[in-house]
């Protein structure tokens, strides 16, 4: 007869991999995308891999505030199954109302569990907004948001405030914010919180900074609170379109000739170049494609206060005071009517050399401004 | 004497308007980063103060005489000729809300250098009568008296004769051959004359000979302010003129900002032909000093301390780390402000702003972005190396009441230099 002796043992993440059926060849594949989307050197990925390989499977407890769950959809909608999905798997995900079975008290007490046994050392993930208007306008099992997230920061090793309702007030804060909605970071300030926006954000951006707290702790964080490996860059420094916007082509309308040759968008409201995050360089949908190169303009969702940007299709800001059509009209001249008319303004150019009268002091004083 | 009038102010824009000036005026994509790069903007956020928008007569010439669309535009009257009445307007917004400090230029996405052309612009105003009184004064000043402030020769000896006393050094003026050529700004002899005394220590402390010029001492431009080629040229061909006169290898351009950039930058273009001699300023000496193990200091400031960073020296003029040697050297708690170095925010007051009488409440608005960076910082001592900022600083800290004093790097260095008993000098 067999008797097996239970040891306490905490299944490491990759003991966790391997009982999945995810093969070495798979694991350290994962390892290499994440050291390339974290802009690390190849060199880390061993590291990554040992590291990963060795991590306990740390509780998660995820909260949901104000949000319409397009975060918690962007994470596992987005290639199933996936290795992604399978490191999310072997992260012990204790509570996240959406995802698990249980309802209503049995949920509520898993969550109490976890937070109890894992106190000081679960990782917390929050999405959606928190309204501080009334705190009946968002409840779950009758506690209101602000309490269940104080109570669940209290014991929490950091908090990964993952789209840009949590990470900024996102839509729910959008102007006249009816319900109050503030940021995990306006009301929490005593533990460590990354901002993971986006609206949602890049499903392999969500687990890669998971990974990154597993293997080396906190990412470094941009001045927003957010992972620079992955929003330290402009999407417009990465977009493939740079090059028209270099030109001065741009689309005008979302069916001209300029939109069909794929020109800039930049006039079509595009918010890139103000806009941080990985969407130019890692994509969506496996890497398939994203807003822009769908034919959209950056919408900035990744942005404190998007939603309130002055519309989606409105051009950044138009400072001077020509309009629009005076802009196209003076880039095209410049452009087109550079060369041609060359010589005939290097002439003009060159009379106006002539005329140049020297400007005194004495007339300085005669001619004071009126 | 002909007239300054609209013609030749519109005549000057045509003139001033060069390869780059079309192509920046044919980039510019109506982003508005410069805006948010702009303290006059930030700081007091009405449109018209976009940085770009500034530039907004000198487009349309541009457009009316260079491009076929514009010439259409014009003939159809789509496109209305510039008038006398709207240069009027846009005189606050060239001269009183423009600094000149260059932050646009370093923001903006497509490369234009927006300071280049407002500097450009400011040349058809002056030629169209519509330079501010103020600048128009201490232009007048510079090229009659020597100074814009109206310092006189005897003014500087005075000042000479008082470090001489409480020195014990001879401060040379003429001396051919010597090393260095001194120049200073009149706001250093009138309001900050331990300048002179820290500098003339330093020098002859480390063995180098130098000079001042009893023909021309002042280092300031304010043509280059003003806006006016033909006045700017007048005033740094006198500096050239005495250099050359004296021989010397290396003139330094005093702790003043815009006398860099008219000495250093745009002096040979002016002159139309190099330099026999080095341009420097006093913090680049310095620091070269440092390297050569002739400035040696001893002890340090306790006090928290920052460094402003001069626009025209740091941004424009690329002198960034030779200020921060040099605070190392004796300043034990140096902090820098959030965005120091080429990105750091203008004092308020460059460019000619602070000549300007109606330019003070603008200045003093401006100056709220300096405060925000000092109050971030919670600093005891703010120290800076051009005295035009300094009188800023110290205005607008009185006006805040904030109780801070402001120091010029030199003479602070000054004070901790180990005096050697073998000293050099210049006698």
């Amino acid at each position: 007869m067999r008797t097996t002796q239970h040891e306490p043992h905490e299944e490491t993440l990759g003991e966790r991999l391997r009982s999945q059926g995810i093969s070495r060849r798979g694991f350290l594949k994962f390892c290499g995308l994440l050291a390339s989307s974290m802009a690390l050197a190849p060199a880390m990925v061993p590291k990554i891999a040992a590291a990963l390989e060795q991590a306990k499977r740390p509780s998660v407890i995820w909260l949901s505030f104000q949000e319409c769950t397009g975060c918690t959809e962007s994470l596992t909608r987005s290639h199933s199954p996936s290795i992604e999905g399978l490191i999310f798997d072997a992260i012990s995900l204790d509570y996240h109302h959406t995802l698990q079975a249980a309802s209503g008290y049995g949920a509520e007490e898993a969550r109490a569990e976890a937070m109890k046994e894992h106190y000081g050392k679960y990782v917390l993930v929050v999405d959606g907004s928190i309204p501080i208007g009334n705190p009946g306008f968002s409840t779950i099992a009758g506690i209101s948001n602000l309490d269940m997230l104080k109570e669940a920061a209290a014991g929490a090793a950091a908090i990964i405030a993952v789209g840009t309702c949590a990470a900024f007030g996102g839509l729910p804060k959008a102007d006249p914010n009816p319900t109050g909605a503030v940021s995990v970071a306006d009301i929490i300030k005593d533990k460590p919180i990354i901002n993971v926006s986006g609206c949602p954000p890049i499903p392999v951006v969500i687990t890669g900074t998971i990974a990154h707290i597993l293997t080396f702790g906190i990412p470094e964080l941009d001045s927003l609170g957010r992972p620079k490996a992955f929003y330290g860059q402009n999407i417009h420094d990465r977009c493939y379109r740079r090059p028209f916007y270099e030109r001065g082509l741009f689309a005008e309308t979302f069916d001209d000739e300029g939109a069909k040759a794929g020109w800039c968008l930049y006039k079509l409201g595009c918010k890139g170049p103000v806009t941080y995050n990985a969407c130019a360089t890692l994509k969506w949908n496996e890497g398939t494609s994203f807003p822009i190169e769908a034919g959209h303009g950056c919408i900035g969702c990744s942005e404190p206060n998007f939603w309130d940007f002055g519309g989606f299709y409105k051009a950044l800001s138009i400072p001077t005071g020509m309009t629009g059509q005076t802009a196209v009209y003076a880039a095209a001249a410049g452009i087109a009517v550079g060369v041609a008319a060359g010589a005939m303004n290097k002439k003009a150019k060159m009379d106006a050399d002539s005329l140049h009268k020297t400007v005194t002091v004495d007339e300085l004083n005669q001619e004071s401004p009126s | 004497m002909s007239a300054l009038t609209l013609e030749r102010g519109i005549n000057a824009f045509k003139a001033q308007i060069d390869a780059p000036m079309a192509s920046f005026f044919s980039s510019c994509v109506s982003c508005g980063m410069c805006a948010e790069a702009c303290l006059f903007y930030t700081e007091n956020p009405d449109p018209k103060f976009t940085p770009i928008y500034k530039l907004e007569p000198m487009r349309r010439v541009w457009e009316q005489e260079y491009t076929l669309i514009g010439k259409l535009k014009a003939k159809l009257g789509l496109s209305k000729p510039v008038t006398d009445a709207e240069l009027a307007e846009w005189q606050e917004l060239v001269y009183n809300n423009c600094s000149l400090c260059g932050r646009c230029s370093a923001v903006c996405p497509v490369g234009n250098d927006i300071t280049y052309m407002i500097r450009k612009m400011r040349e058809g105003m002056v030629a169209s009568g519509h330079a501010p009184e103020g600048l128009i004064g201490a232009s007048t000043r510079a090229v009659q008296i020597g100074s814009p402030m109206g310092v006189k020769l005897p003014a500087l000896q005075a000042q000479v004769k008082h470090v001489e006393k409480h020195t014990g050094m001879e401060v040379p003026f003429d001396k051919e051959g010597a090393e260095y050529l001194l120049m200073l700004s009149s706001m250093e002899i009138m309001n900050y004359p331990e300048y002179l005394e820290a500098v003339a220590k330093i020098l002859t402390n480390a063995g180098k000979t130098w000079t001042l010029s009893s023909e021309c001492f002042e280092a300031t431009n304010s043509g280059i302010q003003i806006g006016s080629s033909d006045i700017a040229r007048e005033l740094v061909s006198r500096v050239v003129a005495a250099a050359e006169k004296l021989k010397v290898k290396t003139v330094i351009s005093p702790e003043c900002g815009h006398a860099y950039t008219a000495l250093r930058w745009e002096g040979p273009n002016l002159i139309g032909r190099p330099y026999t001699f080095a341009a420097k300023h006093i913090v680049e000496v310095l620091d070269e000093l440092r390297v050569a193990g002739l400035l040696e200091t001893e002890g340090f400031e306790d006090a928290k301390m920052t460094f402003h960073d001069p626009c025209q020296l740091v941004r424009r003029g690329g002198v960034v780390q030779q200020p921060r040697n040099l605070m190392n050297m004796v300043a034990k708690n140096f902090v820098e402000m959030a965005d120091h170095g080429t990105m750091n925010w203008c004092c308020g007051a460059g460019g000619g702003v602070s000549a300007n009488e109606d330019a003070e409440e603008v200045k003093m608005k401006a100056f709220q972005r300096k405060k925000k960076q000092l109050d971030e910082l919670k600093v005891d001592t703010l120290v800076t190396a051009c005295a035009n900022c300094r009188i800023q600083l110290e205005e607008g800290l009185e006006v805040n009441q904030m109780d801070m004093p402001v120091v010029g790097l030199t003479e602070m260095i000054a004070e901790h230099l180990v005096e050697r008993k073998d000293k050099g000098g210049a006698a």
